[in-house]
């Protein structure tokens, strides 16, 4: 075992991933030492100055479609594909063919027929990326689908992580917020319980999903308990476009209890770091100030770290496909 | 004179508490002998007669399938050949197709249209409420007499309180059943309109939890259930559970039926062999109503079915295009087809060892027709040969490319059993090739 392990850590980074698959669907199922190798190579991207030359895939296609509105997943989805030399193309299809009642496959199978190599999708319903994938030749990669997951951000949150800390096994991480309807969450939870961190969900009982335990975490109706000596304090956006009016009284009530503000983070460790996938709603998952300071919010850096992910992803995929 | 003679076949035949091998005679629609020694010489040989070697094989009354959607994909007619072809002779027709099945008129022309000597009775469910909405009772007195067997609103539940109430008090009176898919639908949030905010699409537990989808607590069955049958006390009504997936309700209807309380119920092959985990690959064959529940349903069910809780099985069919399931999980249709399954995953139950053969006879036939009140079926001398003819324990893998419906939630499950033959009325509505083979020329 200590040896298998010493041999990824040896792993180089200066060479492309080689996945078992050549989708990024999910992060429930993947491997230790994919996600390692991943977050190595997607390090030594954030490493490079932003003007080296990359560009190892030309002649390579991108499609980053999207169903459901995103500003900051796509434009660093494309960001990352352009530095790496693909073509690149957005196409949003939240009001186009859904509307004239074409199906998903249709229109799936009408993008596959253009021949990309790779298809991005983010889509509103949970595993609709698994039905592209089971039709499509091409790679998908999720970049976020319903509720169930959404692998790049948990990848990037991994990547910030360890570049400020150094490591993931054993910190304690508190995954706060609407754990019911993110993705973000799940995906967190997979990936931080495979690399050996303690993870702890914190949330409203009308938030936290049936027997999210048995997904290997600990459950906290109470911040303060479940914050308590955190090393990663992880917000999440309390996402009112999938409830149903009776979750939360208020969003002045949910900031009383689930907002982090100083007192709270007091009783983190001193040295504890805030995050956030975006977009944020200051005042009510978190104080605007904690938001703004520099030492202790890495959600700028989040941001940062999803272009060299998704470069380390795209490449492995492209790796992965020509060599299977 | 036609005569048909199934030479050693073992009869089953619940009506009468009889299983033994025997030798039957059909002379046009009638059974005219069922005896131990066969007399080949009493029959004229000249003329048709013809006799099946039936060594190994089974006859057992026809499937009366309670609890049939005739959904978009299909029409009546297709709908009744590929329920011959399963072994059932009666079936019973839900109210929420196209048109609405919830006036007298359309419930006598659904019965002509239907009436075809050859192919499997169709009985009708009428709309309990107007529209099915739930709000207003509609004709249900005149639907009765047109011959309206139960009273329901499909695959939606009576919500209102005082609509069930009235809807049972009124039942009483032209002595059927009310007939409740029990859900709390405020609970489930299949209320909502909108298919990705609230609207419930699996049980929910780890499963939901994994897959991000939004989950149905068992309790939603239940908590129906509880209200209706405090209803039930109240107004004497018969009160019918349909597809009952849940131990909580198992556990409600067990202790009813003790206090004395007219309660009966059904489930389907699904919920008694399958359970949550077929959904980890969001395959839409799964996506049911009520949804595939925890492990621990599933063998409360199969408790429910030894001990007698649940009175009948039937297949809940809801055949639905490929198009409505080649869909993301939470945009796919709900159902599934189950006719053509609806033998041998029940009769899987006697090889499983859960329950034996005459049970699995009751519970497709004699009991259905208890519950609805209408004749039970028995093959005795001088009655009507209303029949399947089939083999125990003739392996076979189930296979949708070789089903005339989808989606089957069955797809590539080994199973024992198979329909050899159904009659109607004395006439063969349908042979399969291996009993065609067993003529003694």
């Amino acid at each position: 075992m200590n040896k298998l392990f010493k041999n990824n850590s040896e792993f180089n980074k200066s060479s492309p991933v080689k996945l078992s698959s050549h989708h990024l669907l999910a992060i429930e199922g993947m491997q230790k030492t994919e996600i390692k190798k991943l977050l190595d190579r997607a390090d030594y991207f954030a490493n490079l100055d932003k003007h080296a030359d990359t560009k190892y895939l030309s002649r390579y296609v991108v499609l980053n479609v999207f169903f459901e509105n995103s500003t900051r997943t796509r434009v660093s989805f494309e960001l990352a594909a352009r530095r790496l030399g693909a073509e690149v193309i957005n196409i949003s299809l939240i009001n186009s063919s859904i509307k004239k009642g074409e199906s998903l496959l249709d229109t799936a199978s009408t993008l596959n027929a253009m021949k990309p190599d790779l298809l991005i999708v983010r889509h509103p319903h949970s595993g609709a990326p698994l039905l592209f994938a089971e039709y499509l030749s091409c790679s998908i990669i999720n970049a976020g689908d319903g509720r169930h997951e959404h692998p790049t951000q948990a990848l990037l949150d991994a990547l910030t992580i360890k570049r400020r800390i150094g490591y993931l096994e054993g910190l304690k991480i508190s995954i706060c917020g609407d754990i019911s309807n993110s993705r973000v969450a799940r995906s967190n939870i997979h990936l931080l319980t495979t690399m050996g961190a303690e993870v702890r969900c914190v949330a409203p009982s009308t938030l936290m999903p049936s027997s999210l335990e048995k997904l290997g975490v600990k459950c906290f109706n109470d911040m303060k308990e479940g914050i308590k000596d955190a090393d990663v304090v992880m917000l999440l956006r309390l996402q009112n476009e999938r409830m149903s009016g009776t979750e939360n009284p208020s969003e002045r009530e949910y900031f009383n209890f689930f907002g982090l503000d100083e007192t709270k983070l007091s009783l983190a460790n001193p040295n504890a770091v805030i995050m956030h996938p975006g977009p944020m709603n200051r005042g009510v998952e978190i104080a605007s100030a904690l938001a703004d300071d520099a030492n202790r919010s890495l959600i700028k850096t989040q941001v940062e770290m999803g272009v060299a992910v998704r470069m380390s992803i795209i490449e492995a995929l492209n790796h992965s496909k020509n060599k299977t | 004179m036609t005569h048909s003679i199934f030479k050693s076949i073992k009869l089953i035949n619940p009506a009468t508490n009889f299983n033994q091998k025997v030798n039957v005679v059909i002379q046009n629609e009638t059974i005219i002998s069922i005896s131990k020694d066969l007399n080949l010489e009493k029959f004229n040989r000249d003329d048709q007669t013809i006799i099946y070697d039936c060594e190994g094989l089974t006859m057992s009354p026809g499937i009366f399938d309670m609890r049939v959607n005739i959904g978009k994909t299909e029409n009546l007619k297709f709908t009744q050949i590929t329920a011959a072809e399963s072994g059932i002779t009666s079936m019973a027709v839900l109210p929420n197709q196209t048109p609405k099945l919830n006036n007298p008129s359309i419930i006598d022309h659904i019965k002509r249209q239907s009436e075809d000597i050859n192919l499997p009775k169709v009985m009708v469910y009428g709309a309990a409420t107007k529209d099915l909405n739930g709000l207003e009772m509609s004709e249900i007195g005149l639907m009765s007499e047109m011959g309206a067997i139960g009273f329901t609103n499909g695959n939606k539940s009576i919500k209102n309180s005082l609509v069930m109430r009235r809807l049972m008090s009124y039942a009483t009176m032209i002595n059927r059943p009310i007939i409740q898919h029990a859900e709390d639908e405020d609970l489930s949030g299949v209320n909502q309109a909108s298919t990705t905010s609230i609207r419930g699409e699996m049980n929910e537990g780890e499963i939901s939890t994994r897959l991000g989808l939004i989950g149905i607590p068992a309790c939603a069955e239940v908590i129906m259930i509880e209200r209706d049958i405090r209803l039930a006390k109240l107004t004497g009504a018969h009160y019918h559970v349909a597809h009952v997936s849940t131990r909580d309700a198992v556990n409600v209807i067990r202790e009813a039926k003790k206090s004395g309380i007219k309660i009966t119920c059904d489930t389907a092959p699904p919920y008694f062999s399958l359970n949550e985990s077929k959904l980890l690959t969001y395959n839409t064959a799964f996506k049911l109503s009520p949804p595939l529940r925890s492990e621990d349903d599933r063998l409360a069910i199969i408790e429910g079915i030894q001990d007698g809780t649940i009175d009948a099985i039937a297949s809940d069919h809801r055949a639905r295009s490929k198009d409505t399931k080649a869909q993301p999980f939470s945009a796919a249709s709900v159902g599934a087809s189950g006719i053509e399954t609806l033998f041998s995953i029940t009769l899987d139950l006697v090889h499983k060892k859960i329950i034996d053969i005459n049970k699995v006879i009751s519970l497709l036939t004699i009991n259905p027709s208890k519950i609805l009140g209408i004749d039970s079926p028995s093959l005795e001398e001088e009655k009507v040969a209303d029949f399947v003819v089939f083999d125990e324990n003739e392996p076979h893998t189930i296979k949708q490319e070789n089903l005339k419906t989808s989606p089957t939630p069955f797809d590539g499950e080994k199973i024992h059993g198979k329909i050899l033959a159904t009659y109607i009325n004395g006439q063969v509505a349908f042979m399969n090739k291996i009993l065609k083979n067993k003529i003694i020329k």
